[in-house]
């Protein structure tokens, strides 16, 4: 036979009866124990006594009223306070029990031991928390990002038109430089037939002079605008215009070296030419980019050593290579050669556009050649080479 | 959105001087249920929802606007202009106490008569005034809220309804439960507890009276006796009830002393 004054007493639940004005009327035995108490402590006092400081709060704003208004209340989350100060953490039940009138005769409280249950909740409630936290730092995140792609493509967008307006006003200016350079030679032109007319004539010393000085200027200036007109080409991405064929080159090469000759009467050239087959460029070019290599070899070489030309066909190459003595090139300087508008030092105000060597090696490029540099102590050596035969493959 | 609307008002009884009614924390308008009534007669009776709490328009919620008393008073006020009240009654509760006196404070004419039932001007202990908690204990009141609130809204629901015993109870009150947002019931702990109101009760030139329960843990009688003493025309009653809502335990009591005040 169940034993009932046990069953209640020795519940695996607390079990607690309040009186009409709430204060504790009886207790079991079990809930005692939990809160380390004889009842006789806690007969008399009311259950919000046995609470920590939150759960009498919450019994006086929540538990209190409800129950007071429907009656009952279930599973609502307490923490006792026993009699050494430890929580213990509880889900309780509580139901009125009310006279046919509806006056409150006495409230009985169930309490149920939760400390798992409550942990495991506790524990949720912080994961939905950290969950928001996290969902709150992506969309922070994300709008972060947005903003930045934004800003960049702003940028870019900022950037690329400034772009485009630069590269319409470099295009103009190499069409300016283009035409100018071609205006530029017709008026030339009639200078370079007077000068001839004129030395046709009888002159005084002073004037063959004078005329000769005269046609050196306006070669060299004829040399400039020519650089120029290349340049200008090179810019607008047409590259030299050369016309290959079949060449002797030996004459072509040796008319510029006479040139130079005669123009420089006081400096020492010597010239080489192996060249016992045609070769297929444009002489006109390659007489172009000799011309420079052996300016360049004069303007900065030792006025006191000799300059040497010497072109060779090895094999299936043609090189065709300009030395001279003097001071070496530094190596850093050597890199930036053949980029246009490049001057050594500034020393020299009468180098030009310091557009040649990037001609001659733009030149080179257009006979699917190269051009190379190697400067030290020695001699200073410039080497253009190109295929001799333009059916051979590169 | 009216405001009639946003708090959830309604308006029953055939006086002409208004009688309003401001529920505190933990608990909607339904907390009235057995004293309203009784004024029905005499007074036009006006009940709310503070946003938030009971069937207000949790939409209307703005925790900027809500995280000071100040905002719940900006919306008495507002409601009670919009009803027209002049020279009325307001009782409040717990928490609404304050409210109240920050409404009057904002618009004199509103009120001539404040009932205060368990009000407290500050609830947490400074220096030699106690207010019965201590900081400590107030932001563990927090994390406990939390703790109630796993139960709350999914497992009550549907046991309520299943009560036959009180089946007027059960809409309105799973209502009531269902719209009790952890968030904004956490905020509301907050602003109430940490509330700091002292410097304004002397401000109240309404004729005031603090009803105070024996035995209150909440707001205790040391501190009725304080808003008393700081109130200019504050009467304090001491009613034979325990614990923070005489409302509920001991209505006929609150019905009693407020029909004298009145």
């Amino acid at each position: 036979m169940e034993d009932l004054e046990d069953l209640y007493e020795n519940a695996s639940c607390g079990y607690l009866s309040l009186g009409a004005d709430g204060v504790i009327v009886k207790v079991n035995k079990t809930l005692c124990n939990w809160l380390n108490a004889d009842s006789y402590d806690l007969l008399g006092k009311r259950f919000h006594d046995l609470l920590s400081v939150p759960g009498k709060i919450f019994h006086e704003t929540h538990f209190a009223p409800l129950l007071r208004m429907q009656g009952y209340f279930n599973e609502v989350a307490l923490d006792l306070v026993s009699s050494t100060g430890e929580y213990i953490p509880v889900l309780a039940n509580a139901l009125e029990r009310q006279s046919e009138d509806g006056n409150l005769l006495f409230t009985r409280v169930t309490l149920f031991q939760a400390t798992g249950r409550r942990k495991y909740e506790r524990e949720l409630v912080d994961a939905r928390r950290a969950a928001e936290k996290a969902k709150q730092d992506l969309q922070a995140l994300n709008e972060g990002l947005a903003r930045r792609v934004t800003e960049g493509l702003v940028e870019r967008i900022r950037l690329q038109r400034g772009l485009l307006a630069e590269q319409e006003v470099a295009r103009l200016r190499e069409q300016f430089v283009a035409i100018l350079g071609h205006d530029l030679r017709n008026p030339l032109a009639s200078i370079v037939g007077g000068l001839n007319i004129l030395s046709k004539e009888s002159q005084t010393e002073k004037a063959k002079r004078v005329l000769a000085l005269m046609s050196s200027s306006t070669e060299r200036m004829f040399s400039l605008i020519n650089d120029m007109l290349d340049f200008a080409r090179l810019k607008s991405g047409a590259g030299i215009d050369v016309e290959i064929s079949r060449t002797d080159l030996k004459p072509t090469l040796e008319q510029v070296v006479e040139e130079f000759r005669s123009s420089h009467p006081t400096r020492a050239i010597a010239s080489d030419f192996e060249l016992p087959s045609p070769v297929d460029c444009d002489p006109a070019r390659i007489a172009q980019l000799v011309s420079n290599l052996m300016g360049n070899a004069l303007t900065h070489g030792a006025g006191n050593k000799p300059i040497k030309i010497v072109a060779c066909i090895s094999g299936d190459e043609l090189t065709i290579t300009v030395r001279n003595h003097g001071v070496p090139i530094p190596k850093d300087i050597q890199d930036r050669l053949f980029q246009p508008f490049f001057r050594a030092g500034a020393s020299s105000g009468n180098q030009g556009l310091g557009l040649g060597l990037y001609i001659a090696s733009e030149i080179a490029r257009s006979h699917r050649g190269y051009l190379e540099v190697r400067s030290d102590q020695e001699e200073t050596k410039f080497t253009f080479t190109m295929p001799a035969s333009s059916a051979t493959p590169d | 959105m009216s405001v009639i609307k946003r708090n959830n008002v309604s308006v029953r009884g055939d006086g002409d001087r208004a009688m309003v009614f401001a529920h505190g924390f933990g608990c909607d308008q339904n907390m009235w249920r057995l004293v309203a009534p009784a004024f029905e007669q005499d007074f036009r009776v006006v009940l709310f929802d503070h946003v938030g709490c009971g069937q207000s328009d949790l939409a209307a919620y703005d925790p900027e606007r809500y995280s000071q008393l100040s905002g719940y008073a900006d919306d008495v006020v507002e409601m009670c202009r919009e009803l027209k009240i002049s020279k009325g009654v307001f009782v409040g509760h717990s928490v609404s106490a304050m409210i109240g006196a920050l409404a009057v404070l904002q618009a004199p004419d509103l009120f001539s008569d404040l009932v205060l039932i368990g009000p407290s001007p500050r609830y947490i202990d400074d220096g030699d005034y106690v207010g019965g908690f201590s900081e400590g204990q107030i932001e563990e009141l927090l994390d406990f809220l939390d703790d109630n609130h796993m139960g709350w809204s999914a497992a009550m629901g549907p046991v309520i309804m299943g009560n036959p015993e009180r089946p007027e109870l059960s809409a309105e009150l799973v209502d009531s439960f269902c719209r009790t947002d952890p968030d904004i019931a956490r905020a509301f702990a907050r602003v109430t507890f940490t509330s700091d109101n002292r410097d304004d009760l002397p401000k109240v030139t309404a004729r005031t009276l603090v009803v105070q329960c024996k035995e209150d843990v909440i707001a205790q009688q040391r501190v009725g006796e304080y808003v008393r003493d700081r109130l200019p025309k504050g009467e304090l009653i001491v009613i034979d009830a325990t614990g923070h809502c005489p409302n509920l335990s001991a209505p006929d009591k609150v019905i009693e002393v407020i029909k004298e005040f009145v």
